[in-house]
C-alpha cells in the first residue's frame, strides 16, 4: 500500500487537474451558448436566399446559370473544417476520419481531390496527406461574416468551379444538432443547390434591376457564402459543445479519482494508527508479565 | 409596409416603415408602400429609413450596408446584406482611424490580393464614415 505522503500529493495533483478541466468546461459552455446564438441568427438570411432561389427556379432562370451547372465529376474540392485547438473529445478525429474516407472514395472512383483546410488541426492533417492538392490553409478564423478569410475561401471555391478546375465543392464539417448530438456531414455547396421553400412574399412578375443575370449572380453568391458561413458557425458550436462534454467527463473522472484516493488514504492512515496501537498494547502486555 | 434588414448576424430591422431609401448601382431608389414588385442589387452605401409619414429628415435612421440583394413587393421590403451597422453603433473616431489604416495599406500593397482587400476595406470604412456623418448633421 502506498504511503499516506504519496497519496496526499497525488490527491493534490488530481484536484488541481480537476480545477483546470472545470474551468475549461465553463469557458466552453459560455462559448457554446454564444456560438449557438450566432448559428441561429444566420438562419433568416439563408431562409430568405432559399426563398428567392426557389422563386427564380420556378421562373426557369437558374438552369442556365454557371454556378448551377452539374457536370461529370473529375476533380472535387473539399473544404475541411476542424478546430484550432485540441482537447475537444472526438471532434477533430471524427472530421479526420470522414475526410480520409472521402479521399479514399475519390481515389477508388478516379476522382482527383483538392482541399482547403480550415483550422490548425485540419491543416496539420491535410498537409501530411499526399493525394490531395492544398489550395489554401486558414487558421484562427474570426467569426465575422465580412472577414476577408471567408471571402477568400468563397472566391477560391467559386473561381475554381466556374473555370472548370473542379466540378464540385463539398464542405466537411460537424453539424450542430443539439447540445448532446453533433454529426460530421459532407455538404455539397457547388453546383449550387437550394432548399425548396415556400415563397411567401408576393414577388411574382417582379422586375429585375439591373438584369436577371446580375440579380441571380448576387443571390447565388450570397447563398453559397451563407452556406459556408453557416457551416463554419455549426462547426464552432459543435466544437465548443464537444469540448464542454469532454471537459465535463474529465472533471467527473477527476472527482471520482480524488474520492477513491481519499478513501485509500484514510484507510492507510487508519491502518497505520491501528498498527501503532497494537504495538503499544503489545509492549505494555510484555512489560506487565 | 414591413421592412426587414437581414444580415448573416441576424435581423437588424424588422418593423413597419413609411419609406426606405436604398443605394443601387444606378443611384438611390426610394421605396414607398405599394411599390411595384422588384428584385435588385444593392451596392455598399447608406440605407435611410423613415418610420412615420410625417417624420422630417432629422428623424431618419441610417444603416451602413455592404452590398446585398433587395426584394420589394407590395407590402414588404426585404434587404439581404452581408453586414449592416446602425449609425448609432458606429464610432466616428475609430472608423476614421480604420479608414486611414486601410488607405495606408492600399498604398503599400505589394500584390493584387492585398490591394483588393485594401480597396474593400477603404470602401467599407468610407461608407461607415459617411453614415456616421449623416447622423451627426441631423442631430446637431
Amino acid at each position: 500500500m502506498a504511503s499516506t505522503q504519496q497519496l496526499k500529493s497525488r490527491i493534490r495533483s488530481v484536484k488541481s487537474t480537476k480545477q483546470i478541466t472545470k474551468a475549461m468546461q465553463m469557458v466552453a459552455a459560455s462559448k457554446m451558448r454564444r456560438a449557438q446564438e450566432a448559428d441561429k441568427a444566420a438562419e433568416p438570411y439563408t431562409h430568405a436566399a432559399n426563398e428567392l432561389l426557389t422563386y427564380f427556379a420556378s421562373q426557369g432562370v437558374t438552369a442556365q446559370h454557371p454556378l448551377f451547372q452539374a457536370r461529370k465529376i473529375d476533380t472535387r474540392l473539399l473544404i475541411v473544417v476542424a478546430s484550432d485547438k485540441g482537447l475537444a473529445g472526438a471532434y477533430n478525429s471524427n472530421i479526420a476520419k470522414t475526410y480520409i474516407n472521402e479521399l479514399r472514395d475519390d481515389k477508388k472512383n478516379n476522382v482527383k481531390t483538392k482541399s482547403i483546410a480550415v483550422g490548425r488541426k485540419a491543416s496539420q492533417y491535410a498537409t501530411r496527406l499526399n493525394h490531395t492538392d492544398i489550395l489554401g490553409v486558414y487558421e484562427n478564423l474570426p467569426d465575422s461574416p465580412g472577414s476577408s478569410e471567408l471571402h477568400a475561401i468563397l472566391d477560391t471555391a467559386i473561381k475554381n468551379f466556374t473555370n472548370g478546375d473542379v466540378d464540385a465543392v463539398d464542405v466537411i464539417y460537424t453539424k450542430f444538432i443539439s447540445g448532446m448530438v453533433q454529426q460530421v456531414i459532407v455538404k455539397r455547396i457547388l453546383p449550387a443547390g437550394f432548399e425548396e421553400t415556400e415563397v411567401s412574399t408576393e414577388i411574382s412578375s417582379a422586375l429585375y434591376e439591373p438584369s436577371v443575370e446580375e440579380v441571380l449572380n448576387g443571390v447565388t453568391y450570397r447563398l453559397v457564402s451563407a452556406q459556408i458561413f453557416q457551416a463554419l458557425l455549426d462547426a464552432r458550436a459543435s466544437e465548443h459543445s464537444m469540448r464542454m462534454m469532454a471537459m465535463k467527463n474529465a472533471t467527473d473522472n477527476a472527482s471520482e479519482l480524488a474520492d477513491d484516493l481519499t478513501l485509500e488514504m484514510n484507510k492507510a492512515r487508519q491502518s497505520a494508527i491501528t498498527q501503532e496501537l497494537a504495538e503499544i498494547s503489545g509492549g505494555v502486555e510484555a512489560l506487565s508479565e | 409596409m414591413n421592412l426587414e434588414l437581414i444580415t448573416l448576424l441576424g435581423k437588424k430591422v424588422d418593423q413597419e416603415v413609411y419609406e426606405v431609401i436604398i443605394p443601387t448601382a444606378d443611384g438611390e431608389i426610394a421605396v414607398f408602400p405599394g411599390h411595384e414588385p422588384l428584385v435588385g442589387i444593392a451596392v455598399p452605401g447608406a440605407i435611410a429609413i423613415r418610420t412615420n409619414k410625417g417624420d422630417d429628415d432629422s428623424k431618419l435612421d441610417y444603416y451602413a450596408i455592404s452590398g446585398g440583394v433587395i426584394e420589394i413587393s407590395q407590402k414588404h421590403v426585404r434587404v439581404l446584406v452581408d453586414e449592416a451597422d446602425a449609425s448609432s453603433d458606429i464610432v466616428e473616431a475609430e472608423t476614421k482611424a480604420a479608414l486611414d489604416r486601410a488607405i495606408k495599406m492600399r498604398d503599400s500593397a505589394k500584390n493584387q490580393v492585398e490591394l483588393e482587400k485594401a480597396h474593400e476595406l477603404v470602401d467599407r470604412h468610407t461608407v461607415r464614415l459617411k453614415v456616421a456623418g449623416l447622423r451627426r448633421r441631423h442631430h446637431r
